[in-house]
């Protein structure tokens, strides 16, 4: 997880995840690549009906918009930035190298609403430097900048946790499957889904799948969110999707072997969308029923994301169980 | 005459200082370090409000900075095991959204959790989240998991934070007013005699006046930050000073009424020495100097500031030549004070 959130990559560049996820998949996939929109993708050779499973590489951060006299820059939000956390954040800028700077905060003394949250207008990055322009070039992307760190328990946070906990899912449960036989599997750590999802539906086009897995985070419930919109609980174990747009075999199938093997769960239910690659990668092309399985997460898309690593474990096992059934139905 | 590439010998410290935690009323890792570092034969006592002073003798000016810095106080556990919270200090709630923080004298970190943007209605995404509703999550199931841990009354600081960045730059939390200790620490290695109160409780009101009514020195001269709000789409006046502009010596204040003489003699002095100055724009803020000239029958104070970007914030940004400028003027003042 620490070398996963270490790597930089908001959504359209992800160069960086991209790399280090490659070189984690190398372990277990011989054919990984990166394909035309920069997703990471590799294969598992096996019988049985070829399955997708997707997470996606990108992060949530901001893109430079316009420069300002004195080293400062005007942005915009790359995905669903949260405009209410960024006062007084650290940030790295991925110019024509990687700077530090800070966002700053309103100052007191001018007229403010202290109750407002600020207004993406109104949002600067503090560089430091006499001339940003030549440094950090228009359309560079800045992320957040918070230090990996281990809480109580198996609690744990840092920014990128959405989705690079699903691409650890994804790692762990390859390495569960080992040897073993299972279906074959196309793997995709997919760009920019929180821009869009335009990566994961490119992507599983070339996969020439039968179905496909795909994992993210979801609301873990925290005081202030109602229990039926943040149904996950952190340390109460994988979240199986049940919605209208998801497929229900697959989704009861999940459950049913969740129960048999001990793995702890809870069933996220939605109206119709669900807000991750699942949506897109039944756009694709080719008929592609869908499952998802979400890790429970706490301060979505802020610098404070929070997940409980033993989330990520019962995430992989139930994969592992799955792939390992239907490889041998 | 001014150096502008002086680099004062202890300058590394800063990181130290600033990581180290000090919320009001619990400066004990701070004053306990200062004192490790303090030059050998410093003559110092502890009193019973917590300042620190140094070499308090026949003095006549005695020169402060404070140690506390703004912070969080947990009020209360919840059943889920979260940490209820209030300010030490004026903060902002907009700054510490989603950051981490170290709870305690064990330093448990933990996480100021708000609820996700996704699930909130249109309105309240245009509102921060009320201060009542916010928690600091450390990863505890329920309140016993908790209240092993930590107990209400205990103080939390943020993440530090120190990064150096752009030219000349550096972001952390608590440089109010750790830069402060910094170049008194730094004036007594360099000086004979002079007289420092590390002074706690600042942020909450000020021990300082206590100090100083023990020491009842001629003048007093405070070392401190202030805010500068020197950012694009802020003009004029209303930028109160720049990063950069070099030491801020204010007239006057929102606690004080800044002695005049002292005030022009800091100002020629700077001007005489090449030494880059700059008045406050704006009357706002206040520092140990609100409770000092007051103290005593009364002490004439004078401030020096280091000006800063996001004050009482856990990214609070300074730039170094600023500090140099503050040190080489506190230093070239205390001299010309004490050679009458």
């Amino acid at each position: 997880m620490r070398t996963l959130t270490a790597a930089a990559g908001v959504s359209g560049r992800e160069e960086d995840a991209a790399e280090t996820a490659a070189r984690l998949l190398r372990q277990h996939c011989g054919d990984v690549r990166r394909d035309a929109l920069g997703s990471v993708v590799g294969t598992r050779p096996g019988r049985g009906p070829r399955i997708l499973l997707d997470a996606h590489l990108d992060q949530i951060g901001m893109a430079v918009v316009g420069h300002e006299p004195g080293g400062f820059l005007r942005v915009a939000p790359c995905g669903g930035m949260d405009a209410r956390c960024v006062a007084a954040q650290s940030v790295i800028i991925h110019g024509r190298r990687d700077f530090r700077g800070i966002i700053p905060a309103a100052p007191p003394h001018l007229k403010h609403d202290g109750e407002k949250s600020p207004e993406w207008n109104d949002i600067l990055i503090d560089t430091g430097l006499s001339d940003a322009a030549a440094e950090i070039p228009l359309g560079s992307r800045v992320s957040l900048c918070a230090p990996p760190r281990r809480l109580l328990g198996e609690r744990f946070t840092a920014p990128s946790l959405d989705d690079r906990t699903g691409v650890a899912a994804i790692l762990r449960c390859l390495e569960l499957l080992g040897d073993k036989p299972a279906c074959p599997l196309a793997v995709q750590l997919s760009v920019q889904e929180e821009v869009g999802g335009a990566g994961a539906r490119a992507a599983a086009f070339r996969a020439e799948a039968d179905e496909a897995l795909v994992v993210d985070v979801s609301f873990a419930w925290a005081p202030g969110a109602a229990r039926e919109e943040a149904q996950g609980t952190l340390g109460g174990g994988v979240m199986i999707g049940v919605s209208p747009t998801l497929d229900e075999t697959m989704s009861e199938a999940l459950e049913a072997l969740a129960r048999r093997n001990n793995i702890p769960y809870t069933i996220e239910v939605m109206s119709g969308r669900t807000g991750t690659n699942a949506d897109r990668i039944q756009q694709s092309g080719p008929a592609l029923p869908c499952a998802l399985l979400s890790i429970p997460l706490r301060n979505m898309h802020t610098a404070g994301e929070i997940v409980d690593l033993r989330d990520i474990e019962s995430t992989a096992r139930l994969m592992a169980a799955y792939l390992t059934e239907r490889g041998t139905a | 005459m001014y150096e502008e590439q002086y680099q004062p010998p202890h300058s590394h410290w800063l990181e130290e200082l600033c990581a180290l935690p000090g919320v009001s009323g619990r400066e004990g890792p701070v004053r306990d370090w200062i004192i490790a570092h303090l030059p050998a034969g410093a003559a110092y006592r502890v009193d019973p409000l917590g300042n620190l002073i140094v070499n308090g003798g026949q003095e006549k000016v005695m020169l402060c900075a404070h140690m506390d810095e703004v912070g969080l106080i947990v009020t209360h556990i919840t059943d889920e095991g979260l940490l209820k919270f209030d300010h030490v200090g004026g903060i902002e709630r907009a700054a510490y959204l989603g950051r981490q923080v170290f709870v305690g004298k064990n330093a448990l970190p933990g996480v100021i959790g708000v609820v996700p943007v996704h699930l909130l209605r249109a309105e309240a995404k245009k509102q921060l989240p009320a201060q009542e509703s916010l928690c600091i999550d450390i990863g505890a199931d329920s309140r016993e998991a908790a209240a092993r841990l930590v107990k209400p009354g205990d103080t939390a600081t943020f993440e530090p934070g120190f990064t150096r960045f752009g030219e000349g730059f550096v972001q952390s939390k608590a440089l109010d007013d750790r830069v402060g200790c910094l170049i008194l620490l730094e004036l007594l290695w360099q000086n004979t005699g002079l007289c420092a109160v590390f002074s706690a409780r600042e942020e909450v009101g000020g021990a300082a006046a206590a100090a100083a009514f023990a020491l009842r020195p001629r003048c007093a001269v405070i070392i401190e930050t202030t805010t500068a709000s020197d950012l694009p789409g802020v003009s004029g006046a209303q930028r109160v000073c720049e990063l950069g502009g070099g030491a801020v010596v204010p007239f006057m204040d929102r606690g004080t009424m800044y002695a005049r003489e002292l005030y022009e003699r800091a100002m020629s002095l700077a001007k005489k020495a090449g030494i880059p100055a700059q008045t406050k724009s704006v009357i706002a803020g206040a520092n140990d100097a609100h409770t000092i000239h007051t103290s005593a029958g009364g002490i004439p104070c004078i401030a020096i500031s280091v000006p800063c970007r996001n004050l009482h914030s856990p990214g609070v940004v300074m730039r170094e030549s600023d500090a140099r400028a503050v040190f080489q003027l506190a230093d070239l003042l205390w001299k010309e004070l004490t050679a009458q």
